[in-house]
């Protein structure tokens, strides 16, 4: 390892006690490193100083998973997260879901409005578990019986995906929880090109939709579900 | 490894009376210590004359520290403490400050306290817009490391690669700022 890469290594507390002696001696004699190490120093305060708006959202979401649960974490890239983090999550009646909506919708996030990522941000801890869950089809996260009735009109079982239902087109993943997590109404959050639809069932359960059907194709099957 | 736990070996090392330890603390929390008192004392000179007096009590109380919380917030509350003190010695005016260091009684190490160097707003501003069109992974190593506060263990796990990447990208990243700040006359290490 380069000496002044040791010496990031070092700043950071990432070296053992034997690297750390060893870098400690090297920087005794060189000026050099310690204008580097000063200028790590200003880096950090230029970060700290970084206001709000300027944070990059990287991992917010990231702290919603307790480091105890690492598997919740493997195959959810950094980018995906961006991606997610910069996504939008709306509320809904079923009733007032419309194609206007979704355009509205689309625009905001787009635009990736402060006031959309603030509800993202403060999204209940629950729920960003159980999408992340969802968006990675954990094994660990079974899904409940799914009823037939459910399933959009048009849509078949894909072979060996279980859960996994398309058109030719488009593609949803549906999954059961057996509590709502505090969900009453619609709710859907975009991610890339995939949505998310959280639907609250009549019986205190939660049904997750996840795949590239957008809102207005989403919508007669979520009217369907709301309306039993 | 915690974010509250990162400077433990460093501190062990300055426990220990090794200055060049304690120098390298100096060098590392010197910006954000120098910053964050301006924004309290909103004097350049008293800051510094602050700042130096933290470092001297941290080096006099550094046994103390049990690692309970961060280092830097252990210094930061310090420091407050000394200016809170300050400021009523000179409200009381009186030429004894309460909380006066009895340098006389401690070998205090002759570090090398670097020019205090502030970054302007508009600077900064430079620094952060240099920062978002770096190149993607690095940047995403470099924001988790900095802005998050993740460990090299964390970063390589959310990023999928090797601690041996994350450990490069963040070098890398912290590389091209400094060589950044230098072109543009902002820092020169």
């Amino acid at each position: 390892m380069d000496k002044l890469e040791q010496l990031s290594a070092a700043y950071d507390g990432e070296l053992s006690s034997d690297e750390l002696k060893s870098t400690l001696k090297d920087l005794s004699v060189s000026q050099e490193q310690k204008d580097t190490l000063h200028g790590f120093g200003i880096i950090s305060d230029v970060m700290q100083r970084q206001p709000s708006k300027k944070t990059t959202s990287v991992t917010r979401l990231l702290d919603f998973i307790p480091a105890s649960k690492p598997f919740l974490m493997n195959g959810l890239t950094a980018a995906a997260t961006v991606l997610l983090t910069l996504s939008v999550i709306y509320f809904f009646e079923g009733n007032r879901f419309n194609a206007d909506q979704e355009s509205t919708m689309m625009l905001s996030s787009a635009l990736g409005s402060e006031e959309a990522k603030q509800q993202l941000l403060n999204a209940d801890q629950n729920i960003m578990e159980h999408m992340i869950h969802i968006m990675q089809s954990n094994d660990l996260h079974e899904s409940q019986a799914l009823s037939s009735s459910w399933i959009p009109v048009g849509y078949s079982s894909m072979q060996d995906k279980k859960n996994h239902f398309s058109n030719g087109k488009h593609h949803l993943y549906l999954h059961v929880e057996k509590e709502n997590l505090g969900i009453s109404k619609v709710r859907y959050l975009k991610a890339n090109n995939h949505w998310v639809y959280l639907i609250p069932l009549k019986d205190g359960r939660l049904l997750t939709a996840y795949g590239d059907a957008p809102p207005i194709i989403a919508q007669s099957m979520i009217e369907k579900i709301t309306r039993k | 490894m915690t974010e509250g736990h990162q400077d433990t070996l460093l501190v062990n090392e300055i426990k220990l009376g090794n200055t060049i330890a304690f120098e390298a603390m100096v060098l590392k929390y010197q910006p954000r210590l120098m910053s964050s008192l301006i924004g309290y004392t909103k004097s350049r000179d008293h800051s510094e004359e602050l700042c130096q007096k933290t470092f001297i009590r941290v080096w006099q109380k550094i046994d103390t520290f049990r690692g309970d919380s961060a280092l830097f917030t252990w210094i930061y509350r310090i420091a407050i403490n000394l200016a809170k003190n300050d400021f009523a010695s000179r409200q009381a005016r009186t030429a004894k400050q309460t909380d006066s260091i009895d340098e006389a009684e401690h070998d205090i190490p002759q570090f090398t306290s670097p020019e205090s160097t502030l970054i302007a707003e508009e600077s900064a501003e430079q620094i952060f817009t240099f920062i978002q069109d770096l190149d993607q992974d690095i940047k995403t190593a470099f924001t988790l490391r900095e802005s998050e506060g993740k460990t090299y263990e964390d970063i390589a796990i959310i990023m999928d690669c090797p601690i041996g990447t994350v450990r490069s990208r963040i070098f890398r990243a912290r590389q091209l700022i400094l060589e950044f700040m230098n072109q543009e006359d902002i820092y020169h290490g």
